[in-house]
């Protein structure tokens, strides 16, 4: 099964990103996966990744340049505590050890910089279609 | 004459650091907790519609909104005049004492157990979760459980596990059907036993903990909580109850309005957090504590067989009389949580549970409101004073941290004077001061309404308060 956890804050303007790309793809009949919609990654999500064979992340990264690009942000976690937030990295760690569970991943990062409102919505629109077609297309 | 700087202070909720001031000898003179954020929700809140207020400052928090949103929408149900049918009740009720032994849980298995499985002295790099993952990893699933079971009940309770919006005035948005509530309760004995195992393994530890039971915050100070009825634990409704350190009652039967009675809130010039006090004692003598110790030495029983069981035990810890070890935190929250499923048990085997849950009404009847509640981390009071139209005219939010503010001060005072030598400062005196920080288990989000960032350090200063080394903390 495919798992994707959109994740952030829609409040946030730009941040809202991985939630806004949860909901467009709510509204098609993706066969054999699974859409989750949170505001943070937290350990417990994990209790509904382990049936996941391959896992997607999509968020909004915080970046000074280049806004409304798609990347990959591989987040490191700089600190050993776990709190409000933690990466995709230290999911799939958990995922490993605890479970010895070991999806492949892909993770989608929309850059921005603009979390109080949506500043640019064209372009805002223009990554999220680009990410939902990815989606819905290449792996369904 | 030098100063010590912890900053980022680790493993807690919040952006906070720690000064520690070493005098001409070498000794420790003082030490502080500064909390360094601020956001101001009291101030934006005015001029907006009472009804927004459960959102509003649910928004103070991703730990604990839960508990924002409860005495934000008691005290609204003041404002209409309303009372919630039972079912309302009971529902609130269970979705506070899921957010409490969700966030119980994030305090004892994210950021404390490493401690107690590691020790304090370990290195950083081996106490940590990452690496109780490898060592102990069903512990490791057991919080991971625990924390899922407690989100589970809110976000299907209340709509959403962070945030949730069914909780509102005059009851909860939605009635709890059977089979709902068949599947949580399904879940209660797996949740019971892993309590079980973790207040176990904490009792199990405790001896090789001794030196800092006997110095992690332990001085008399008066304790605070609501109590039902009964004196019996309560953490949604009830009345106000003071007692000193010998367990003498100062106050009992309080109603939370007439909390400005009795308590005051003194501002210090280095922290953004307010720093209350028992108002007939004066500042700072009237320190008091709130949170799991506290309620837990102010309550006769807790109302549940097993939880009243290791009641028992915990108060034989001081011969009856309040047990004044901050350390002992961590053992008030382990038996909170065992309570707080069997409490979920009954309200959820309660057939009043299953009615209609809501009583709907707009009507502005009362302009000024307060609702309290036992928060996580101790007793949450929201004041709202609203005009004819419900529009807020002035808030004042008193946080759980924030009650604990002067205690959590004299705390890092005495586990700096006994740990850290201000010639050889090592890692596991810096962990001891933080880690007293952490029996408070602070949410700094929350007591200064400020962003959350999990993060502090620690400044040695000298005498003129000149920083002489800071020390990093991630």
């Amino acid at each position: 099964m495919r798992v994707i956890i959109g994740y952030g804050n829609k409040l946030r303007g730009e941040d809202g990103f991985g939630i806004d790309v949860i909901e467009a793809l709510q509204k098609q009949e993706l066969p054999n996966t699974k859409l989750l919609s949170t505001m943070q990654l937290t350990p417990e999500i994990v209790l509904e990744l382990l049936e996941a064979t391959h896992i997607v992340f999509v968020d909004a990264a915080f970046s000074q340049t280049d806004h409304y690009a798609l990347a990959c942000s591989r987040e490191i976690q700089k600190d050993a505590t776990l709190s409000h937030h933690i990466a995709p990295q230290t999911i799939l760690m958990f995922l490993s050890t605890l479970y010895e569970k070991e999806p492949t991943y892909e993770i989608f990062s929309m850059l921005s910089a603009n979390f109080d409102t949506i500043e640019d919505k064209r372009s805002y629109q223009r990554s999220l279609n680009a990410v939902v077609a990815y989606l819905s297309i290449l792996k369904s | 004459m030098k100063k010590i700087i912890i900053d980022p202070v680790t493993r807690i909720e919040g952006h906070a650091k720690i000064t520690i001031d070493i005098d001409a000898d070498n000794r420790v003179s003082d030490a502080k907790i500064h909390v360094t954020q601020f956001r101001g929700f009291e101030k934006f809140c005015e001029g907006q519609i009472y009804s927004q207020m459960p959102a509003l400052t649910a928004r103070t928090c991703g730990i604990c909104p839960v508990s924002h949103a409860i005495s934000s929408i008691k005290a609204c149900d003041t404002l209409l005049g309303v009372t919630p049918p039972q079912a309302g009740i009971n529902l609130r009720k269970i979705i506070n004492l899921a957010q409490i032994l969700q966030s119980h849980t994030l305090s004892f298995y994210h950021l404390s157990s490493p401690d107690f499985i590691y020790g304090f002295d370990a290195k950083k790099e081996e106490r940590n979760i990452f690496k109780m993952m490898q060592t102990h990893p069903q512990m490791a699933k057991d919080g991971i459980m625990l924390r899922a079971f407690g989100q589970k009940i809110i976000q299907t309770l209340a709509g959403k596990r962070i945030h949730p919006d069914g909780l509102v005035p005059g009851g909860v948005e939605k009635n709890l059907d059977e089979a709902t509530r068949d599947t949580l309760l399904a879940e209660i004995p797996n949740a019971i036993r892993i309590s079980q195992e973790s207040l176990a393994f904490f009792k199990t530890n405790l001896t090789k903990f001794q030196k800092e039971i006997d110095s992690f915050g332990v001085f008399p100070s008066l304790f605070m909580a609501l109590v039902d009825e009964h004196d019996n634990l309560e953490h949604y409704d009830g009345k106000l109850k003071i007692i000193d350190s010998e367990g003498n009652v100062l106050q009992e039967h309080i109603s939370p309005e007439e909390y400005k009675e009795f308590i005051g809130e003194a501002v210090e010039e280095e922290s953004y957090l307010k720093s209350p006090y028992y108002k007939p004692m004066g500042y700072p003598q009237g320190m008091y504590r709130v949170g799991p110790l506290a309620r837990l030495n102010v309550a006769k029983a807790c109302g549940t067989a097993r939880a009243d069981n290791e009641l028992l035990a915990f108060k034989a810890l001081n011969a009856g009389k309040p047990v004044l070890n901050s350390f002992y935190y961590h053992y008030a929250r382990l038996i909170e949580m065992l309570y707080a499923i069997e409490k979920i048990e009954a309200l959820l085997k309660d057939e009043a549970t299953l009615g209609e849950a809501l009583h709907r009404t707009s009507k502005i009847l009362k302009t000024r409101a307060v609702g309290c509640s036992e928060a996580p981390r101790g007793t949450l009071f929201h004041d709202y004073e609203v005009d004819k139209n419900g529009i807020i005219q002035k808030v004042n939010l008193i946080i759980a941290t924030g009650n604990n503010n002067l205690a959590m001060n004299a705390g890092v005072k005495q586990v700096a004077q006994t740990f850290v030598n201000a010639e050889d400062v090592t890692e596991g005196a810096l962990n001891r001061v933080e880690a007293l920080i952490r029996c408070f288990d602070p949410c700094l989000s929350c007591s200064t309404h400020a962003l959350g960032i999990v993060s502090s350090n620690i400044e040695l200063r000298d005498h003129n308060k000149n920083i002489i080394q800071i020390f990093k903390r991630n």
